[in-house]
């Protein structure tokens, strides 16, 4: 019996101090407003730096009120679901359009977002190969990642967006460079070199983030990505080296609001912020984090650290995203490359 | 009140209240997998169940858990043994050591695994440069369900242990039996119904496991996708349908397996 009170001593105030603290509530201050973001995995950093502080401030000066922001970072598919599932965001920034058609479709945006500034584009970044020092496996362009003993770090399709800009930078690249020597796009050849870069690939996680990660504990040899995730790597000093590929894909990132999670009385703070994005100020704030500017390509030009593309494409080769999806992501890699492994 | 003649209404009116409890908590998200699974038929849920994919990482989860169980059992089988017999100082700690993992996040697992095993980690270090790797392969699914079920088997076998009458043990060596043959012939049968549970309490918590797996097996449809992984793979790209299909599986698994634990252990230890 004694022993039971000492427990009981121990352990019933413990207990009751859980139980009485309820749920944990989201911190809110008294008289701002908040915004919620959800952002795909790499725009973390521009974003709570350099983006949110600046609009900040500047809502602070013409209106005399805080906007404090939440935000989420995961894969693009990853954020669309949650969306769609119900998650509370007012705006999405994202990596691929077909998330918007997604978020569109399931109800969560309903204006036209393609009548916003350059249907809704914030930026762009090319996709490049990202090696060890010194480039030991001797990788000069995507198809030397099919070479034999080479491990490739892949994003996963089915959560990244940036994984689906790799598929159509590979596969692009193949058709551009094919059309450069025979005037002619070669499928069958962007197909094989597709394959065969894939039988390389020893794993896929969730997001760009995510595979850079793990590319910085060491897995892999390559790593296809954003450039911006490459410069961010050199600048915190890590041993890699940019690949710059003759030929690969400008990826172009859109923002929109969800219009379902959205009341009247926020409406006025969280357009200003989606107009902000396309601001002098927050383009350069991109370049600064290494994403290129889509208003002013003197921006670009100025950044030396940027790799100058010999044939540079966009998703329009395949006649936009409503195309690209269905035949390059869901013909070709589905059901040609991840099939017949 | 209690007892309207004869008949207690205590008993019918708590066991619908626990059922009313279960209800909503349990019982119907397991309804909802079935009921979604059947709602196109059974052709679509079978046709959603047979595609290569989810075949292969239905396989690749039985066949890892299968190594896992395996090892865990002859370690708790072992482990048990040395700290039942033998009282030396750290023992205690040991114990807490090895029970561990059921506290630990699966995610911490899984990067733990990462980090040692990288090409940056301890062991990873020597194992790397010779070209060979063990992350993002079956081995890293072995690995990391070897330690989130490690405590499962020791903590059923070491308690039968503990309470082992050793007169049986002793009559044996004294009639001139070696350590091993006192093992085999006199401790072993009677730790038959612990031995089984604990490989099914291991081998079911190791099909189901998901947070350590996703970080360590490289997630690769048809070479390192394991079942709980294809579901949320399939789940993500909104294809739910063949997600639920090995919903049911699983779901109707560790139905079977669980039903055999309770019915097994009395039937054979009493034998």
């Amino acid at each position: 019996m004694n022993r039971l009170k000492i427990f009981g001593v121990l352990f019933i105030p413990a207990a009751l101090l859980l139980a009485g603290s309820c749920l944990p509530k989201p911190h809110t201050d008294g008289g701002g407003v908040s915004l919620t973001v959800s952002g795909f995995s790499i725009m973390k950093e521009t974003l709570e730096k350099s983006v949110y502080p600046g609009f900040a401030a500047k809502w602070k000066k013409e209106h005399g009120q805080d906007v404090n922001f939440t935000s989420s970072f995961a894969g693009s598919e990853t954020i669309t679901n949650q969306i769609l599932q119900g998650l509370e965001a007012d705006i999405a920034i994202l990596s691929i359009e077909r998330d918007v058609e997604r978020l569109s479709a399931g109800g969560a945006v309903t204006a036209n977002w393609r009548l916003l500034p350059h249907q809704s584009i914030v930026n762009k970044t090319p996709f490049v190969i990202l090696v060890r020092k010194g480039n030991p496996k001797g990788i000069k362009d995507f198809p030397d990642l099919a070479k034999p003993g080479v491990k490739v770090i892949h994003p996963d399709p089915v959560s990244s967006g940036g994984a689906q800009w790799s598929i159509l930078a590979i596969y692009g690249s193949e058709l551009k460079k094919s059309e450069k020597e025979t005037g002619g796009y070669d499928q069958a050849r962007a197909l094989k070199s597709l394959q065969a870069i894939w039988r390389n690939v020893i794993a896929t996680p969730g997001s760009a983030r995510e595979a850079r990660t793990q590319f910085e504990r060491g897995f892999g040899d390559a790593l296809i990505t954003y450039e911006l995730e490459g410069l961010l790597m050199k600048e915190a000093g890590a041993e890699v080296e940019v690949v710059v590929p003759q030929s690969t894909i400008f990826s172009e990132h859109p923002a929109v609001i969800i219009d379902r999670n959205v009341t009247a009385q926020e409406r006025p703070v969280v357009e200003a912020f989606l107009q902000y994005l396309w601001s002098d100020e927050a383009q350069r704030a991109f370049v600064k984090y290494h994403f290129r500017s889509v208003t002013d390509e003197k921006l670009n030009e100025d950044k030396k650290e940027f790799a100058r593309i010999e044939i540079p494409f966009t998703v329009e080769l395949f006649g936009g995203w409503t195309r690209a999806y269905p035949e390059i992501i869901e013909k070709v890699w589905r059901e040609q490359v991840q099939r017949k492994q | 009140m209690r007892h309207v003649r004869g008949f207690d209404v205590v008993r019918p009116l708590s066991v619908a209240a626990m059922i009313g409890i279960m209800l909503p908590l349990v019982l119907l998200p397991l309804y909802a997998i079935f009921w979604f699974g059947m709602s196109k038929g059974l052709g679509s849920f079978w046709a959603a169940l047979t595609a290569p994919e989810a075949v292969f990482a239905l396989k690749l989860s039985m066949v890892t858990s299968f190594w896992a169980t395996v090892f865990n059992v002859l370690f708790g089988l072992f482990a048990s043994y040395v700290l039942s017999r033998y009282n030396f100082w750290g023992r205690n700690a040991l114990i807490v050591t090895i029970s561990l993992p059921t506290a630990i996040p699966t995610a911490v697992a899984g990067f733990s695994l990462l980090l040692l095993w990288g090409p940056y980690g301890m062991l990873g270090k020597w194992v790397d440069p010779r070209g060979e790797w063990l992350m993002f392969t079956a081995w890293a699914i072995i690995l990391a369900n070897i330690f989130v079920t490690f405590p499962l088997a020791f903590g059923v076998i070491k308690p039968v242990f503990d309470t082992m009458s050793r007169s049986l043990e002793e009559a044996s060596a004294t009639i001139g039996a070696t350590r091993w043959q006192t093992f085999w012939h006199v401790t072993l049968p009677s730790l038959r119904g612990a031995i089984v549970t604990g490989a099914l309490l291991t081998f079911a918590r190791a099909v189901g496991e998901f947070g350590s797996t996703i970080l360590v097996s490289g997630n690769l449809a048809n070479r390192t996708q394991t079942a709980p992984l294809y579901i949320f793979a399939k789940f993500n790209e909104g294809q739910v349908e063949a997600a639920n299909a090995v919903a049911i599986v699983l779901a109707l698994f560790s139905f079977a397996i669980f039903s055999v634990l309770f019915f097994a252990r009395d039937w054979l230890d009493t034998e």
